[in-house]
């Protein structure tokens, strides 16, 4: 009798190849048998009639790190059908960490993750130091499985402690490093994160934009000695360096024989040639046997903004600019002027802004009233008898400028465009940044609208390789043991969901952080079923008390 | 053309939910190509080369435009 059996579905075995109807059968946290009509009983059934049953979903690019110390189950990821999740990503770890650096990582995270203060106080106790101790701190309570990157930044901060932040590594500091980084390797981490981007709460560069070429490689004759993964954040705002970092990622995976990912990578109308120049030379690197991984996202970027900070949103109109770019008090005057207010109005147009403006979201999770959040600026402003820009500034005005506006589809909206790249074998889709821009927009349901958008709207990729590409696809690329297929003898890391409805929630505010602290969030659609190493720790709308996740193996 | 010039500048949506300004240059040996600026640096290149909007920063030099960098 198997512990688990799941009945009737539309197995999807992670391989890409043809679904068909069966059972999967389950025992000891263990895919045991796969096929039609299997004849053994399960403990527990659960009925997938109508429904697929796929490997769980793997999320490589997340910033869970915190998180995981009182969330074991990464909420929401896993009722999105993510099982298992890649932490430590853009350089930053919790470990390795002496107790004298704590504050100085909190700034940098708090910059990165938007997290409140209450997270590092209130929420956990340091109990560690080195990377086994993080890795002892969340693993008894995890809910989804693991595979921790260490962060460049960190292992910088212990060697050099303030120094990190200030210069290039002498020789006996990088052999420190490349000491310490074989230390947390032994202890689990399934790679290296850099980044030549992020900045701290003070606009510094973080202590990984330090380094020198020499310590990178250095660090990567590590890593080679595992076989372990580099993931970096490129200067992803150019192109030109893009590729230069393909190039130098691609010497460094062929030198030292390591995977290497580069994270984000995305679509705009405004620079059309960007995808399409990164992937040629992704193409030309991998035909050189060079293992470097570009990672894209599945949602559209949205703007947020509110009158509180000067945005681009207003580029092409002077007079908003002027006013926008004023002290915060001065500002406040120059909008309740009546004179200037209908001067900005004009501004944007005979429309009243209308078609620039009307359909701007009113957001949620601010000072806005409840009556407001999730509706158009449009609706809002025929309700109230004012044209939207007219609208836009009363608003502000009333909540203290601190009201936020969103406009959805903002960039990385083009479908047609995106969806052949997603389905491109040389994509590594992910770059969901879980966990992190917590205030700013929601990082959850990538996999739903993987689904929503690319297979069933566009047909971009057929269910089998959607499912493929966010599972055994993933797993190989990180070399996560026995995960991301339904096979016999593999983790029994499953999700059964509805492929006709499958998709992500509408953002939504939630105050579930540490202290009430806020962040956007979005709900599963479609999801039924969500096993972690063979026990369900989500069905139909609820999270199970289980602690069945487990910090990945590596092949 | 003896030096490079901005073609077109566009607002487009960045990683982080901001919006960004994309400039389109022209260089002097024909190469074009795309710089993206985040708003701090946009507002004060606009304001240093005296630019009133974005609009306004098309067909200036590019060589002006760095002074406000």
């Amino acid at each position: 009798m198997f512990d688990i059996l799941i009945r009737n579905g539309k197995v999807v075995d992670g391989t890409g190849a043809r679904a068909f109807l069966g059972d999967v059968g389950i025992t000891d946290g263990r895919i045991v048998a796969i096929g039609p009509e299997l004849q053994q009983e399960g403990r527990r059934v659960v009925d997938a009639s109508g429904l697929v049953i796929a490997p769980g979903f793997i999320d490589p690019h997340t910033h869970f790190d915190v998180q995981l110390l009182w969330d074991g189950a990464a909420k929401p990821a896993l009722e999105h059908g993510i099982t298992s999740i890649i932490p430590g990503n853009c350089s930053l770890s919790l470990a390795p960490l002496k107790a004298d650096d704590r504050k100085t990582l909190i700034g940098m995270f708090q910059q990165i993750e938007e997290l409140p203060p209450e997270a590092f106080t209130q929420a956990f106790d340091w109990t560690w130091e080195d990377f086994a101790g993080y890795r002892a701190a969340i693993e008894p309570a995890l809910a989804v499985n693991v595979a921790p990157l260490v962060g460049h930044s960190v292992i910088r901060l212990w060697v050099m402690g303030a120094d990190a932040q200030q210069r290039a590594a002498r020789p006996d500091e990088i052999a420190a490093m490349q000491d310490l980084l074989r230390e947390c390797l032994e202890a689990g981490a399934v790679g290296l994160s850099t980044s030549f981007v992020d900045v701290d709460e003070n606009a510094r560069p973080v202590p990984s934009r330090f380094a020198q070429f020499q310590e990178l490689d250095a660090l990567c004759a590590v890593l080679g000695e595992f076989g372990r993964m580099l993931q970096i954040v490129p200067e992803f705002y150019d192109t030109d360096i893009t590729i230069a970092r393909i190039d130098q990622l691609a010497e460094l995976s062929l030198k030292h024989r390591i995977p290497t990912t580069l994270s984000p990578v995305f679509d705009n109308r405004q620079s059309p040639n960007n995808v399409p120049r990164t992937l040629a030379r992704i193409e030309e690197q991998t035909a050189r046997g060079a293992r470097v991984w570009p990672q894209m996202q599945t949602r559209p970027i949205d703007i947020s903004f509110s009158l509180l900070r000067p945005s681009l949103f207003f580029a092409r109109l002077p007079g908003w600019i002027k006013v926008l770019r004023l002290p915060v008090p001065e500002r406040m005057i120059a909008l309740r002027d009546p004179a200037t207010a209908d001067r900005l109005v004009a501004d944007v147009g005979e429309d009243g802004g209308e078609r620039l403006m009307g359909r701007l979201v009113v957001r949620g999770g601010g000072e806005a009233p409840d009556h407001l959040v999730g509706r158009t600026l449009g609706e809002i402003a025929a309700e109230r008898g004012e044209v939207p820009a007219r609208a836009l500034i009363t608003l502000s005005l009333e909540n203290d400028l601190s009201i936020g506006f969103l406009a959805a589809n903002g960039g990385h909206d083009s479908t047609e465009r995106i969806g052949p790249m997603l389905a491109n074998p040389l994509v590594h889709i992910g770059a969901s940044d879980g966990g992190a821009h917590l205030t700013s927009f929601s990082t959850y349901g990538d996999t739903g609208y993987l689904f929503s958008e690319f297979v069933r709207k566009s047909g971009a990729l057929s269910l089998e390789l959607a499912v493929r590409k966010i599972t055994s696809d993933t797993a190989e690329i990180w070399g996560l043991k026995d995960r991301g297929l339904l096979k016999p003898g593999f983790a029994a890391d499953v999700v059964v969901f509805d492929p006709q409805i499958i998709a992500r929630g509408e953002e939504r505010p939630a105050f579930d952080m540490p202290g009430g602290g806020m962040r956007y969030v979005r709900d599963s659609i479609g999801i039924d079923t969500v096993l972690v190493n063979g026990e369900v720790a989500w069905s139909k709308g609820s999270y199970s008390d289980s602690a069945t996740g487990r910090v990945c193996e590596l092949t | 053309m003896k030096e490079a010039v901005v073609l077109a500048a566009e607002v487009a949506a960045g990683h982080d939910g901001e919006v960004d300004l994309v400039l389109t240059l022209s260089y002097e040996n024909g190469v074009v190509g795309t710089v993206i600026l985040d708003a701090d640096t946009a507002f004060e290149i606009m304001q240093s080369c005296g630019a009133t909007s974005s609009a306004d920063l098309v067909g200036r030099a590019w060589h002006d435009i760095l002074k406000g960098i």
